[in-house]
């Protein structure tokens, strides 16, 4: 009978052990890339979920209690990432992660937020089936299906004489893969002549051989799908032997990081964005100023993208307190991180990016894009990108 | 493939693998007097670059501790290209200081000073993040002054586009190449530093100051490093501090490939490793990595010597 006592009171305090409220400040894991050669998106990430944390604060947080980031660097590969996610979950005690950089992260780390019942919010990763890892795993990073369209129109209301189409793609980056695809389709419903398709790398800086292939096809248009370095140091290198048509660039192309790459010979790169800190919605009014005062410079994709993570999550911090009557920080974490995931998806959101909308999948639908042109500075370092008409 | 585009990868391989060449030099004079790998080396080379673009631009941009600083002057390239290389150059004697000196003292095993250098590396890489942020940074398109940016030729209806920053690197290349041959064959420290290399405790009978002599290798290890990273960072820009990685690993695979210690090794290594990428077809430009590794395995099994390399004699 004692041991039976015993046994009860051990199993009771073992019960207490883990129920743990989740406590003041509220604990949100940001786990991204902030060494290797990542760093230079999660360096843009943490900015941008700096300023969130800052934002929502000043406003009183959730209802009042303030929240804190928690940064866990993921490096740029998936056992950096498997680690920063299971010291967040852990160690930390963390309500919610946001993260990781790449998808290809995502899908080592995120099974394992799924299995312990955290939610994830995938602030960049675009691959096919992030969201479908498992229903804690929700995104807020648009694939790119409407917006090359869009771009390719805005270029021929530029020129409408092109004709011969030139194609590039980075090969080795799934992103890159997938939109070139839709770049394609496009071109073709256009009746353009798509002249050539070029292959190359994202860790390619030479294209001499691509450039002299693409003059010697004689083409009016160039549609490139690259990342900022190694697209900028395309752009450079057809400006310099003479291209002078014009150049249409994918998602990978809508950072300021193509500014230092190819300096002035940017200027009139037409980009397709996800975001534009020139957008004009009320969320990104607020936004901008504020990441402006503290770093200098406009918000990049990355940045407004990890922004409108940490407001998703707060959002929906927020809805389970309404919807449960109890203050978060009082909850058991456990219980909070499930009633946190399904408040994240099937929710509708006010963010930088514009409106957006989470299904039950936490799959995103984002409604507006933009389309821009890229002019540089007189000192042929700093630029922007000006938005073109509808 | 036609002679046009033959001569244009040619070009494009020679003006690389020069690159190659001087950055797997450095490699080779550190192994030939220590016998032990410097992997702080594409350290090194991240570090001139940046030396040098300090030093001819003076900006720094948004991130870092340095955002939005800049240096009261500018140089011009090629004074900045100097004084970046001898900055990359003490960095080098610093790593000597940090890795190797230490170890050595202590009669630890060679191999050991193989991991502090590695470690060496990574504070250099994260400090330099921490200075200067991850972002990207580039010499501005004036930089060599009124020379056209490209030269464009037309050869029987096809192209040949030659970059200007294309035969900079290949003239500074060679330029550089003959002065290391010259020093190492005519001079009396070369000579010395040749003696110290073969056998240490003979040429420090002979009055030889060793210790003096592996830091003066480091120094032009460094150097020469330092001058891979701004010839590099010119033609490409300098895609954030951890662009020396992929370098360093190639610089490996070039000494490996020309023969470990030897000078003139490392020179064919780099440029058959050069042409080798360079007559790659596009189609294929993300195995360009894996270039240098295949051909170094194929030469190898041949010669496992490398190409100009030794083969040791075993004594028992």
């Amino acid at each position: 009978m004692r041991i039976f006592v015993v046994l009860a009171a051990s199993l009771f305090f073992a019960q207490t052990a883990f129920a743990e409220p989740v406590g003041s400040p509220i604990p949100v894991g940001i786990a991204v890339g902030q060494t290797t050669n990542v760093a230079l998106f999660g360096e843009e990430q943490v900015n941008g979920a700096k300023v969130a944390e800052k934002m929502i604060n000043e406003k009183g947080g959730v209802n009042g209690t303030p929240i804190k980031l928690v940064f866990q660097d993921t490096g740029g590969d998936e056992a950096g990432a498997i680690n920063a996610f299971q010291n967040l979950i852990s160690r930390d005690k963390v309500v919610a992660i946001i993260g990781p950089t790449l998808s290809q992260q995502a899908f080592a780390a995120n099974p394992i937020a799924n299995q312990a019942k955290v939610p994830v919010v995938g602030p960049s990763n675009t691959a096919k089936g992030v969201a479908q890892i498992g229903e804690y795993v929700s995104r807020i990073s648009a694939p790119m299906t409407l917006v090359a369209p869009n771009a390719l129109k805005r270029a021929l209301a530029i020129n409408p004489n092109v004709k011969n189409v030139a194609v590039v793609y980075a090969q080795d980056d799934a992103f890159n893969v997938s939109e070139t695809g839709i770049f394609q389709e496009a071109i073709k419903d256009q009746g353009l002549n798509i002249a050539m398709v070029q292959k190359t790398s994202v860790k390619d800086t030479d294209f001499t051989t691509q450039v002299t292939a693409i003059l010697g096809a004689n083409v009016d248009m160039v549609v490139m799908s690259c990342l900022a370095a190694d697209g900028g140091n395309m752009v450079k290198q057809l400006r310099q032997f003479g291209y002078e048509g014009l150049i249409v660039g994918g998602n990978g192309f809508n950072s300021p990081n193509m500014y230092p790459v190819c300096g002035k010979e940017c200027t009139g790169v037409i980009v397709a964005q996800a975001y534009s800190p020139k957008a004009d919605n009320a969320e990104n009014n607020a936004f901008v100023p504020v990441f402006k005062e503290m770093f200098k410079k406009d918000p990049a994709q990355f940045s407004a993208q990890a922004y409108t993570s940490v407001k998703v999550v707060v959002d929906a911090l927020s809805e389970v307190e309404k919807n449960s009557g109890k203050k978060v920080a009082e909850m058991d974490t456990a219980e909070l991180r499930t009633a946190l995931n399904a408040a994240i998806i099937s929710s509708t959101y006010e963010t930088p990016l514009g409106e957006i909308v989470l299904d039950a999948d936490g799959e995103i639908t984002q409604k507006t894009f933009y389309v821009s042109q890229i002019k540089i500075a007189d000192d042929g370092k700093t630029g922007a990108m000006e938005l073109l008409p509808e | 493939m036609n002679i046009v585009s033959i001569l244009q990868n040619i070009l494009n391989g020679l003006s690389i693998g020069s690159v190659y060449a001087i950055f797997a030099l450095g490699y080779t004079l550190v192994f030939s007097i220590l016998g032990i790998i410097n992997f702080a080396h594409g350290a090194v080379f991240t570090l001139g670059a940046y030396c040098t673009y300090a030093l001819a631009v003076g900006d720094f941009g948004l991130n870092g501790l340095l955002a939005g600083t800049s240096l009261p002057f500018s140089l011009p390239f090629p004074l900045a290209l100097l004084g970046g290389s001898v900055m990359a150059g003490f960095v080098g004697v610093l790593v000597e200081r940090l890795a190797f000196r230490p170890l050595r003292a202590k009669g630890a095993d060679p191999l050991l000073a193989l991991v502090s250098s590695l470690g060496v590396a990574l504070i250099l890489v994260n400090c330099l993040q921490f200075l200067v942020g991850a972002e990207i940074y580039s010499f501005p398109s004036g930089i060599f002054g009124s020379l056209p940016m490209a030269m464009i030729f037309k050869m029987d209806g096809k192209i040949l586009a030659v970059r200007t920053v294309q035969l900079i690197i290949l003239c500074v290349s060679l330029v550089m190449l003959l002065a290391l041959a010259w020093f190492m064959n005519r001079t009396r420290m070369g000579k010395a530093l040749q003696a110290t290399a073969e056998n240490p405790e003979t040429a420090s009978l002979l009055g030889i100051n060793v210790d003096r002599y592996i830091l003066s290798t480091f120094f032009i290890s460094g150097a020469l490093g330092g001058l891979a990273g701004t010839l590099i960072g010119a033609s490409f820009g300098l895609a954030g501090p951890y662009f020396g990685v992929s370098y360093g690993l190639k610089g490996l695979a070039v000494i490996v490939l020309g023969g470990l210690g030897s000078i003139p090794g490392a020179v064919l290594g780099g440029l058959v490793i050069g042409l080798g990428e360079a007559f790659l077809p596009p189609d294929y430009s993300s195995m360009k990595e894996a270039v240098a590794f295949v051909m170094l395995f194929v030469i190898l099994l041949a010669r496992p010597q490398g190409l100009l390399g030794q083969q040791t004699i075993q004594k028992v």
